[in-house]
């Protein structure tokens, strides 16, 4: 240390204070006569109340053909109802402050509203509008197909995405929903149709399989009445949960490299399937992969960025695709093209390691402090809490799987994280997707022992 | 009865006290114990705007730099104390600042602290080649993952590039040149921190469950013996006029999905009530999804699939408007630049509707509600008031000032600055591959 370049005085590392304690809040559960679910939380100081909208519209109930047809009817919930066109709707709800989204994946479909708790009833009622009485107008269904079909485009140049889309049509069987785009590709878009739309909005969509969560700044407002005048006046039949088929996958090691000429990195994405969030080892299994690849400072960042300086940073994750069911285990990222060889040698160096010699108490207990002492922060608004409710619906998880997933994530020990990690991303047996410069890239990778490496037009 | 955008939501019950310390450094405190948490945010006032010819990327480079360890701290201590602490944390560079912030569980306020006083005061200690050179390859890969291997990637460094002139300090964006991020030295490095991040050039936020008596002890303790920098070179005079004067195209064929229509405006600058103005013109011609320019091309001519026009305040130079339109199908420049330009040119003409600036009123307070409904949020605006305008209590009047504003105050705005002549533009076409290749790209 050159004394010099010190130009304060030096203080030794303070202790931390007196910890406060926080929980993940339990919601109130209850249901409206027309068989809504409803989950309440109260936020104080949440001034922008967040509602999830839980369907039972999963990815699996599309018609055979027709991938992409739940997305296109969940955005046309908002392209005019009731008394509004398209465009009166959505300058409907631009004036309460609100934002509405929406989306379908293999667990259901989503709606998110969020807005001002002054302007709640009203953005509730144009919900509850759009939820019970949609216009499915020919002309602005149709435009949302076009859009649509101009969108694949765009997504398939993105690396990222033309990298995922990649790893599920390998990964899963052919007959799986799960190989093909969320959101459908350009033949399966084209053929979606106002009436078929129409048709798939009967099939699923109605109170009785519903939920809907509300989180927020919420005891000046009488919910109940305000519950009651909105989404309680939106009715329909009774019905069975959508049956999904179980989740299945070929994970034998191999390569794909999807050809990108003259692409100055290699976007990467590694992958197999997981456990679910049943699974007792589930909070093992985010303990391990945090230590993996979680943040900046876990295995593979610090080999790959903080020594070798091979990518922006490379993440290891588990998502889950349905509970009880799977998650998707990868290893995400890019690396300039010149380094992919060496960056995907060090990667599998990193699993080999951690294989033979398991993970250190002084990790597992910097990766189980961040998991569990980030909570109240990472729950600040009501928007996180209301999007963790509803996944716990959509998995069917307890109102309090949250609270208890951070006394499980605190009571794991290293060995265990090990375990977990270790079997899961098990080094021969990753799908690896590699989006980039065949020409330059394929004997290195070949040189990996990898398994087969196939290359394909991008 | 009807919901309007109104001052009841305005964030009149929070408050903000400010202090300096002999050094210089700038405190300021605001407490709010709904939740357990703290945000720690330091904005030095050094961005790309104070680069020198030929070290473009260089202020973006240090802030990697700041996390590579200092006297007590070693490697990546930084990330690691944090994180384990339960915290979260980054940092990012723009043209007029670069900012470092922690969000903490409340009872570790003492160690974020710690950790940024340690930096300021001693990184030179731990800063090696070493380091430089790691970082100079991670930011290079930052550069081709985010601007050079995606489709119109570039587009915002080439609108730069138009909208102010050359050898403008806005001229170039903060990620830096690959050859000057090259060129960058460890003598550079030290350099720059010499006459930037000392604590007559910083502004410190801590927001949220604290006791400000104590807080502010703490940064005395850890602060106070840091002593105040000399070295700090002003940046280059950003005064362009507010007019660029004649529409400057630039056609870009590459290896992209679909046409695109890209365009840099400049705007008043930030501080100044037709900036406000021009942020709710810019609402209502392109933000969300009942705007003028989604509704006329989205939904009713269907030439685009997405058509938004944003704001980008600046302080030190005009600000930038920002019109960015991917095409539909086999849509033509022509039509989307007359529907775009019949637009702009009507609320420049006729002006908002009272429904239109209700709207981008509603919306615009809702997007600082958001901004101030975190602690991490709130303290970033606290920074930005302090360090660019001096008074962080203009953090608490920014919505008041937004729902101030008149329909013909937009108007006015409108008519001065969103006009063909007032902007550069990219014509992105879509080329084969092969022919990409040809064009050495």
């Amino acid at each position: 240390v050159s004394d010099d370049l010190v130009v304060m005085d030096l203080h030794p590392l303070p202790a931390a204070g007196q910890a406060k304690p926080w929980e993940f809040p339990v919601p109130d559960r209850s249901s409206l006569a027309t068989g809504l679910t409803v989950l309440c939380c109260h936020r104080p100081g949440q001034q922008v109340v967040a509602v999830e909208i839980c369907l039972d519209a999963p990815l699996d109930a599309e018609p055979d053909g027709l991938d992409g047809i739940a997305t296109v009817m969940v955005h046309a919930l908002s392209e005019g109802c009731g008394p509004y066109t398209a465009e009166e709707f959505a300058a409907e709800l631009e004036r309460c402050g609100a934002t509405l989204g929406s989306r379908v994946d293999y667990t259901g479909a989503r709606i998110s509203l969020e807005v001002p708790a002054s302007r709640l009833p009203r953005a509730l009622g144009l919900l509850t509008e759009a939820l019970r009485a949609p216009t499915f107008a020919p002309g602005d269904v149709e435009r949302l197909v076009h859009n649509r079909l101009d969108e694949i485009p765009h997504e398939l140049a993105n690396p990222a995405r033309r990298a995922a889309i990649a790893l599920s049509a390998d990964l899963f069987p052919a007959w799986a929903r799960m190989s093909r785009p969320r959101q459908g590709t350009l033949e399966t878009v084209g053929r979606i149709d106002p009436a078929g739309v129409r048709a798939f909005y009967q099939a699923h969509v109605r109170p009785a399989t519903a939920t809907a969560i509300v989180v927020g700044d919420l005891p000046d407002v009488d919910l109940d009445a305000i519950l009651a005048g909105t989404l309680g006046q939106w009715t329909g039949d009774p019905a069975r949960p959508v049956p999904v088929p179980p989740v299945t996958a070929d994970d034998a090691g191999r390569v794909l490299i999807v050809d990108r000429p003259g692409a100055v990195q290699t976007q990467l994405l590694i992958g197999r399937l997981g456990p679910d969030r049943h699974d007792p080892n589930w909070p093992a299994l985010v303990v391990g992969t945090y230590c993996l690849g979680g943040t900046l400072t876990s295995r593979l960042d610090r080999v790959l960025r903080e020594e070798k300086g091979y990518t922006y940073g490379v993440r290891a994750f588990a998502q889950v695709l349905r509970s009880p069911g799977a998650s998707l285990l990868a290893i995400s990222g890019a690396v300039d093209t010149g380094s992919t060889g060496p960056a995907l040698a060090d990667l599998q160096a990193v699993l080999r390691t951690l294989a033979v010699e398991g993970l250190t108490d002084v990790e597992r207990d910097m990766a189980v402090q961040n998991l569990v002492l980030v909570a109240p922060l990472r729950y600040e608004t009501a928007a996180a809490v209301a999007g963790t409710l509803a996944d716990q619906v959509e998995q069917h998880l307890p109102d309090d799987y949250q609270a208890e997933l951070y006394r499980r994530l605190a009571a794991t020990s290293a060995a265990e994280a090990t375990a977990a990690v270790v079997t899961s991303f098990a080094a021969d047996r990753l799908v690896m997707v590699l989006v980039g410069d065949a020409a330059e890239i394929r004997q290195p990778v070949q040189d990996l022992g990898a398994g087969p490496v196939i290359v394909t037009a991008s | 009865m009807s919901p309007t955008a109104s001052h009841d939501l305005a964030a009149g019950t929070l408050t903000a006290t400010e202090h300096r310390l002999a050094n210089g450094l700038r405190v300021v405190l605001s407490e709010d114990h709904l939740t357990p948490v703290v945000a720690v945010c330091l904005w030095y006032d050094v961005g790309s705007r104070n680069e020198a010819a030929g070290r473009t990327g260089l202020a973006h480079l240090f802030e990697h730099l700041m996390f590579q360890g200092s006297a007590q701290v070693h490697g990546n201590g930084h990330f690691e104390l944090i994180q384990a602490a339960g915290g979260s944390l980054n940092g990012t560079t723009s043209f007029e600042r670069t900012n470092y912030f922690e969000t903490m569980p409340a009872n570790q306020l003492e160690l974020a602290l710690w950790l940024e006083a340690d930096r300021m005061g001693s990184l030179l200690v731990a800063l090696d080649e070493e380091s430089l050179q790691n970082q100079r390859d991670v930011v290079k890969n930052e550069r081709r993952q985010r601007y050079d291997n995606v489709p119109y990637g570039t587009a915002f460094e080439r609108l730069v590039a138009l909208a102010y002139p050359a050898g403008h300090p806005y001229h170039h964006t903060p990620i830096g040149s690959m050859a000057d991020l090259d060129a960058a030295t460890l003598a550079d490095a030290h350099a720059f921190f010499r006459a930037n991040y000392a604590p007559n050039n910083a502004v410190l936020a801590i927001v949220g469950d604290i006791v400000p008596e104590q807080a502010l002890a703490w940064v005395e303790k850890y602060f106070g013996s840091i002593p105040a920098g000399t070295g700090k070179v002003p940046p280059r005079d950003g005064t362009l006029p507010g007019n660029i004067g004649a529409e400057l195209l630039e056609e870009v064929r590459e290896e992209v999905p679909a046409r695109a229509l890209v365009a840099a405006y400049r705007l008043p600058p930030d501080g100044t009530r037709e900036c406000d103005a021009a942020d709710i013109a810019a609402t209502i011609l392109g933000s969300g999804m009942s705007s003028r320019l989604y509704n006329r091309l989205v939904r009713r001519d269907r030439t685009a699939i997405t058509a938004d026009f944003g704001l980008m305040r600046l302080v030190g130079a005009p600000s930038l408007g920002w019109l960015d339109v991917k095409a539909a199908g086999g849509a033509e420049f022509a039509q989307i630049r007359a529907a775009v330009d019949e637009e702009q040119a009507r609320l420049g003409s006729d002006g908002a509707t009272a429904e239109e600036m209700e709207r981008a009123q509603a919306r615009l307070e809702r997007e600082w509600l958001d901004r101030l409904g975190t602690v991490a949020g709130r303290a970033d605006e606290l920074c930005r008031y302090a360090v660019l305008f001096g008074d962080p209590q203009l953090a608490f009047s920014a919505i008041s000032r937004i729902l101030d504003v008149s329909a013909d105050e937009v108007r006015a705005v409108a008519a001065a600055c969103l006009r063909p002549d007032n902007r550069a533009v990219l014509e992105y076409e879509p080329i084969s591959r092969d022919a990409a290749a040809e064009a050495g790209q």
